[in-house]
């Protein structure tokens, strides 16, 4: 797999911190796990973040606390709580560990060779993520954000005036793009998508998505 | 970082990086409570500065600090100093219960909704997996240490101080428009340093 279209710097530092909003960690996480160039990046700010903790002022813990804790060590010595095994979803077999640890929704058809399924995210919030798919060939809505619409392709292809985007590529729309983008012929393409703001669509499927996407 | 503090406390504590490495392996080999409560000591209150720094409450930073030094005792076994520091190890635990903590707060710290996920996986823990830490740290560490005083700094107060662009701007007398390009030209030389590597 060649990874050509990386997350912005900014961005990728954020994911570090864990700055991030739920769903745009959701897609980071995706496009970091298959890419070690990006794992570096993530791994040398949190060697920083490492360093700043180790010059942050110290703020006097209440007396007692290390009895505390130690008594909340022996009272449960080993991590009991540990999730599940990720499970394997039958229509995407293949999806990566992070995802499949997710809880999917229901598949829904949103146009013509267009379906999606929405991410539920553990903490809410105002973004969204969801799985799309797109037959080969589609051609998708054109559209444009007030907020950033972040993608990772997990299958398949999409091509766009930004170039053609395969397996593990990341894209980052913000409110100054506006694409259109076409599905490659070789296959279904499925993305992981993250979406803040509201979504501007500008041709007929769209206004058919916008539904189904407000969620 | 490395500088020799004076004082019976100084005296207790491991000189080097190394030394912090050394009483995990302790932890996880043999339990040693004594070699737990050096940490304890050195981390706890950082970590309780650091969050207190990012905006958590009082309360919140002292819960975090503890159960992120719980964590350290469990997971102590996990920590490969190959692949990390000691420091930024604790950091990645810390950073992700506060996330946890973030969540519990968005989901009206109901415990009703513990149970109904369950069945789910919780993405709480995507922050622990998703890097396949196959890079040396060393390698990292190295091209860190390539950066400039100033990019470094740079980097750290708008991410890891989470600092607003007009407050750097300030702190470093530079004019406001150039706080922005400043922390691109550094992130895209970390880029640049941590490639070249390969």
């Amino acid at each position: 797999m060649t990874i050509n279209h990386h997350p912005p710097e900014d961005l990728l530092a954020s994911f570090a911190t864990g700055a991030l909003d739920e769903s745009e960690r959701l897609v980071v996480a995706v496009h970091v796990a298959g890419c070690q160039r990006c794992g570096r990046f993530v791994q040398a700010m949190e060697q920083l973040a490492g360093a700043a903790l180790e010059d942050a002022a110290p703020a006097p813990i209440v007396p007692g606390a290390f009895d505390a804790v130690m008594a909340r060590i022996h009272d449960h010595p080993a991590e009991t709580v540990r999730p599940l095994p990720p499970r394997v979803i039958a229509e995407h077999p293949d999806l990566p560990e992070v995802l499949r640890r997710c809880r999917i929704g229901k598949r829904r058809r949103v146009a013509p060779g267009v379906s999606m399924q929405p991410i539920e995210l553990p903490g809410g919030g105002k973004a969204r993520a969801f799985l799309l798919q797109s037959a080969p060939g589609t051609r998708m809505l054109e559209h444009s954000h007030t907020g950033t619409e972040l993608t990772c392709v997990l299958k398949g292809s999409f091509s766009h005036q930004g170039g053609r985007y395969g397996p593990g590529d990341f894209d980052y729309g913000d409110d100054d793009v506006d694409h259109r983008p076409i599905v490659g012929d070789e296959g279904p393409c499925l993305c992981l998508v993250a979406m803040t703001g509201d979504l501007r669509i500008n041709g007929f499927f769209g206004r058919l998505i916008s539904p189904f996407i407000r969620l | 970082m490395g500088d020799v503090r004076r004082g019976k406390i100084a005296d207790k504590r491991p000189k080097a990086k190394v030394g912090w490495a050394e009483l995990i392996g302790r932890v996880a080999s043999q339990g040693d409570r004594e070699a737990f409560k050096s940490l304890f000591e050195h981390f706890a209150p950082r970590v309780k500065g650091f969050m207190l720094k990012a905006g958590c409450s009082a309360d919140q930073a002292e819960e975090i600090a503890q159960e992120t030094l719980i964590a350290v005792w469990r997971k102590a076994g996990q920590f490969d100093p190959a692949t990390t520091g000691v420091a930024a190890w604790i950091f990645t635990i810390a950073r992700n219960l506060r996330i946890d903590a973030v969540r519990r707060a968005a989901r009206g710290g109901k415990s009703g909704s513990e149970a109904e996920l369950a069945d789910a996986a919780d993405p709480a823990d995507t922050a622990d997996i998703v890097i396949s830490r196959v890079e040396d740290a060393s390698r990292v560490k190295a091209a860190i240490e390539r950066l400039s005083a100033e990019q470094s700094r740079v980097i750290r107060l708008s991410f890891m101080e989470e600092r607003p662009h007009p407050e750097i701007a300030s702190m470093l007398g530079i004019p406001l428009g150039t706080v922005k390009s400043r922390i691109r030209l550094a992130m895209n030389r970390l880029r640049d340093l941590l490639d070249e590597q390969r």
